[in-house]
């Protein structure tokens, strides 16, 4: 189940490749991501007890289900993943968001928009029939199914990632991430941005995870095993090299989270990204930086993460505060919620560097929490942006007349975004913020300011709401249609997510209590 | 008279491949054929003598002057390996060319199981000497080519016999494990010097910095065939030169000398080759210039022989230098090949003492070299052009003449290389994403994870600028990559040496799912 829940994804994008041709390749994309999902979904069952205890070389009773195949093991490299409740969650919402992106694709939710804006624009700016005009003949309105390819690519290695048991595969699919997505924003971004955002995102990210790579080989060196599991039981390198490793390998996954002030990739990616590469980058890749930092940073160094915990309080503080500001003057939709995410995922970090158990659940719920709130904001923003073809918040107004089903949706995540009460932001924020309460002295101060920056981030959704939806209706937005029977079909599971984990919080909390920190 | 016992086995591979040489002298329009069944011979031989037990001939006492071990072996496979494809992909050739072709892999040969200094600096000799010949094609490029390789080759040559002379004064021998001995109460200035000297002139074969600057010029004009062999054995000579010299030589008696001057040469090369490689618009100079850095990676493990913790892991260190050398001129090679599949062929037929073909040949690369201009200045127009008449309209608005004008052309030639010809295509994709060190050309990410897995536990100054040198590298990949994939280009190239090029993609393609047969075949002991 484990290696069906990887494989199908890259399976998927094989066939679709070679497909690609045909009407159905969408479809098949879809069937392999459903696959993924459900392999994910039925994972818990048959899970061990949650104690974990070593047996000689090997880690037993912790992971659910465990896969170790003998790669290269000169480079201490094993084909080993494994699952338990901290990586489980992560994986499903990786899963279930590769299936709603195919389906988005697949289903061409944005067709309605004259000729796709992304498809249309890049002819006028090469000059010549683009492929992806050339492929979608047969098709009309659909993406190609290439970018149902990238996403079933970018799915597998990100499910990779949360499953690797080996630092050196954890590497490897780490790194392997980086191409597919570059290509989705290179190929299929938007025309006047995408060059710059294609290769800032593919520089900074290299940056980061050779960084991380050399954490992770000075940690392998040290402890002479590649086996996280092991390392992470057994305590982590020795404490000289401690803060070493944990500045190598937090420097690598700030960047990917992105922590301020590494962060300055994102908004342009996002802003140039399609919808679907948006909606990924939002609710994956983000989650690998946080990922990495909890789970391989923290449990490789805990040393050096107690002792390095100030310096990146401190600069989650700041992220958030700075992205609060910036967010309440930025004028066009997508790179403010992509300047959000710095925000959100300000507190993700705040909430780690606490090191308290409180802290440690905040971090991980809310890393959950925004993966199901930045994507569904990312949906609703391609949408509204493939209606009105523009994201400009001054050009937009009255949504609420206009496409009232639509606007409201769009307020219902910005208030999950701001975290009311009762949906899934309110609890990794409030508990970061109490977390970092807890204890005291200066820290009293970084919850003071997180909970600033909670404040700011009302302040700027409740403007971006004002703005795009009330108010008399803009000559952008007159005559566009409402959420279509598509549209809805993809937004509803991530809207039933961030209801559920809103209202009962519980359960989540329960599976990281008895995951491998 | 005693005379000294000889173990022929452990030489089979170098009497097949100097017997194929001498065949394709003599054997006419049978040439090609005869080369590249005895070097293929020469190349199997080498892996049955590798997987057996490990031989040693030409003894002096107990050391040895030619070692057939593992390693040896295995990089003797690579040298006649790489020979039959670069021979695949050269079309048709007089006798001479498949002569000197198998001369130069005798030489590889002789120079992976190698111990003594003099055997050493022979075979390498005898690895370049038929390259002087080989990169000159008729025409005032070629000639610039070869006088600046000859030069160059030259002037190295006598730095490394320099560097041998001296270290022979300080050991009073010049058997490997000898100076292993020996250069421990030497007069360190003199080992220092000595060292620097050798490895100095052994980087020119890897096109290492500071000796580095023939290679883009060499390189784009010579023919691409020996461009391939020049980029791929001719660098894994030079990288299993330093590595052998550095390893069971000089790293016992001189360790922190030969460290400096390694990871000195080894930054230099990192920091010039990329830099140089950012600026490239023309494909072969731009996999010429990264090819010096990647030398620099290749040498970068050998530095941790500086620091006596270092030396401990002198071994570990020794066999991510030559995986990550036997990687990249897999990867190299991969590209080059496919490059030499999809550009226009020149031939010896063609030119044969015809000076009006000459010409001709001049007119055509100025021709090219127009369309380049055009691509540069407006993207736009240049995409347009898909013949010699908007090249002339081009011509006559009057341009800047550029220097140089190799076979590998400008980069912006090779897009929509995708859709006209998948394999080479695919191919070059898959080698420059391996150079670049991303998966899923899993080859080149296996060879930074040897060299940053020792750099890391010893010298971690050197590995983060290996890894600044990667993010770099990727500045200049990916949009390589991007004109082959995406580039709407008119190129109506087709490919060709089609089994040549799934040969080496095969290849690559074993090496990125099992990489343990590599690191196996790379792992240096003594």
């Amino acid at each position: 189940m484990l290696v069906l829940a990887v494989a199908a994804p890259l399976f998927g994008a094989v066939l679709v490749w070679a497909w690609r041709e045909r009407a159905a390749a969408h479809w098949v994309g879809v069937g392999a991501a459903a696959a993924a999902l459900v392999a994910v979904a039925l994972l818990p069952i048959g899970r061990g007890n949650g104690n974990w205890m070593t047996y000689g070389a090997s880690l037993e009773g912790g992971w659910w289900h465990q896969v170790d195949f003998t790669w290269a093991p000169s480079l201490h490299l094993d084909f080993a993943i494994a699952v338990d409740g901290i990586s489980w969650p992560l994986a499903l919402l990786t899963a279930l968001l590769g299936l709603l992106c195919c389906l988005h694709n697949a289903l061409g939710a944005e067709r309605h928009t004259s000729g796709s804006l992304q498809v249309g624009a890049a002819n006028v700016a090469t000059g010549g029939p683009s492929l992806a005009a050339g492929k979608t003949v047969g098709v009309p309105g659909k993406p190609s199914p290439m970018l149902t390819v990238l996403l079933l690519a970018v799915q597998f290695a990100s499910t990779l990632v949360f499953f690797a048991d080996n630092l050196i595969l954890f590497f490897i699919a780490f790194e392997a991430v980086l191409l597919p997505m570059w290509a989705m924003i290179r190929r299929y971004g938007d025309p006047a941005a995408r060059r710059h955002a294609a290769a800032k995102f593919a520089l900074f990210t290299v940056a980061g995870s050779l960084l991380m790579a050399t954490g992770l080989f000075v940690a392998v060196a040290d402890i002479g095993t590649a086996d996280l599991g092991a390392i992470i039981v057994a305590g982590g390198v020795s404490p000289g090299l401690s803060l070493l490793v944990f500045a190598l390998l937090a420097i690598g996954f700030a960047v990917k989270a992105p922590l301020w002030p590494l962060h300055s990739w994102l908004p342009d990616a996002h802003t140039a990204a399609p919808t679907v590469g948006s909606v990924l980058l939002a609710g994956v890749l983000l989650k690998l930086g946080t990922y990495g930092l909890i789970r391989v940073a923290g449990g490789l160094a805990p040393q050096g993460a107690a002792d390095a915990a100030p310096v990146l309080a401190v600069l989650a503080a700041l992220g958030i505060l700075v992205a609060g500001l910036v967010c309440l003057s930025l004028p066009e939709l997508k790179r403010l919620i992509a300047y959000s995410s710095v925000g959100h995922m300000g507190f993700v970090v705040l909430a780690f560097a606490t090191g308290t158990e409180a802290g440690v659940n905040a971090a991980l719920f809310g890393n959950l929490a925004h993966g199901l709130i930045t994507p569904l904001l990312f949906f609703l923003v391609g949408a509204l942006k493939a209606r009105t073809h523009t994201g400009l918040l001054g050009s937009l107004g009255g949504l609420r007349l206009a496409a009232p089903m639509l606007a409201g949706v769009l307020g219902f995540a910005a208030l999950a975004s701001l975290g009311l009460p009762g949906l899934a932001g309110f609890w990794g924020e409030a508990f970061t913020v109490y977390a970092a309460a807890e204890r005291g002295g200066a820290w009293f101060a970084l919850a003071a300011a997180a909970a600033f920056g909670a404040f700011l981030a009302a302040a700027y959704l409740l403007r971006m709401l004002r703005r795009v939806s009330h108010g008399p209706v803009a000559p952008a937005t007159k005559g566009i249609g409402d959420v279509s029977t598509v549209e809805l079909v993809v937004w509803a599971p991530l809207v039933a997510g961030t209801l559920l984990l809103g209202l009962v919080p519980g359960p989540l909390l329960d599976l990281f209590g008895e995951g491998l920190l | 008279m005693r005379v000294q016992a000889i173990d022929h086995v452990a030489l089979l591979p170098l009497y097949l491949a100097a017997g194929a040489a001498v065949l394709a002298l003599f054997a006419g329009r049978a040439a090609k054929g005869c080369m590249m069944i005895g070097l293929t011979a020469a190349a199997v031989a080498a892996l049955w003598v590798g997987g057996g037990e490990d031989r040693s001939t030409f003894a002096v006492g107990t050391w040895h002057s030619f070692v057939a071990d593992d390693a040896a072996m295995g990089a003797a496979a690579l040298f006649a390996g790489l020979s039959v494809l670069v021979a695949a992909v050269s079309g048709r050739q007089s006798g001479e060319y498949w002569f000197l072709l198998a001369v130069s892999a005798a030489g590889g040969i002789t120079l992976a199981g190698a111990r003594d200094l003099i055997t050493l600096i022979v075979a390498l000799e005898t690895l370049t000497v038929p390259l002087y010949v080989l990169v000159t094609k008729p025409g005032r490029d070629g000639a610039e080519a070869g006088v600046t390789f000859l030069i160059a080759s030259i002037a190295s040559s006598a730095t490394a016999l320099m560097g041998a002379a001296f270290l022979y004064a300080a050991a009073g021998t010049l058997h490997l494990e000898g100076l292993a001995a020996g250069l421990a109460g030497a007069d360190p200035a003199l080992v220092a010097a000595g060292a620097a000297l050798l490895l100095g002139g052994f980087a020119f074969k890897l096109a290492a910095a500071p000796l580095h600057a023939w290679a883009p010029l060499v390189l784009e004009r010579a023919p691409l065939p020996i461009a391939t062999y020049l980029a791929s054995a001719s660098k894994l000579g030079g990288a299993i030169a330093i590595i052998w010299v550095v390893f069971f030589g000089l790293e016992a008696g001189a360790g922190t000398a030969t460290g400096i001057v390694v990871a000195a040469l080894s930054v230099a090369s990192i920091a010039i080759g990329n830099l140089g490689a950012l600026v490239q618009r023309r494909t072969v100079p731009l996999l010429a210039w990264s090819g010096i850095a990647h030398a620099g990676y290749a040498l970068a493990p050998l530095a941790v022989v500086t620091t006596a913790t270092g030396r401990e892991d002198a071994p570990a260190a020794a066999s991510a230098a030559l995986a990550y050398a036997v990687f990249f001129v897999l990867l190299e090679a991969g590209a080059f090949a496919s490059l030499t599949a999809v550009r226009p062929a020149w031939t010896s037929d063609r030119a044969a003492g015809v000076e009006a073909l000459a010409v001709g040949e001049h007119a055509t690369g100025e021709r090219r070299d127009e369309i380049a201009i055009g691509e540069r200045r407006t993207p736009l127009e240049g995409l347009k052009t898909g013949g010699p008449q908007g090249s002339d309209l081009k011509a006559s608005a009057g341009n800047i003449p550029v220097q140089g004008s190799g076979e590998g052309g400008a980069i912006a030639e090779l897009s929509g290389l995708w859709r006209s010809a998948p394999l080479p295509a695919s191919l070059f994709l898959f080698s420059v994403i391996g150079l670049a060190g991303l998966p899923p050309a899993l080859a080149g990410t296996f060879a930074k994870v040897a060299i940053l897995e020792v750099l890391a536990s010893s010298a971690l100054w050197l590995a983060v600028i290996v890894a600044a040198g990667a993010v770099l590298g990727l500045a200049y990949y990916l949009p390589l990559a991007r004109t082959v994939l995406l580039g709407r280009g008119p190129s109506t190239a087709k490919g060709r040496f089609a089994i040549a090029l799934a040969a080496v993609g095969l290849a690559l393609l074993a090496m990125t799912l099992a990489p343990q047969v590599v690191l196996d075949f790379t792992a240096v002991s003594r």
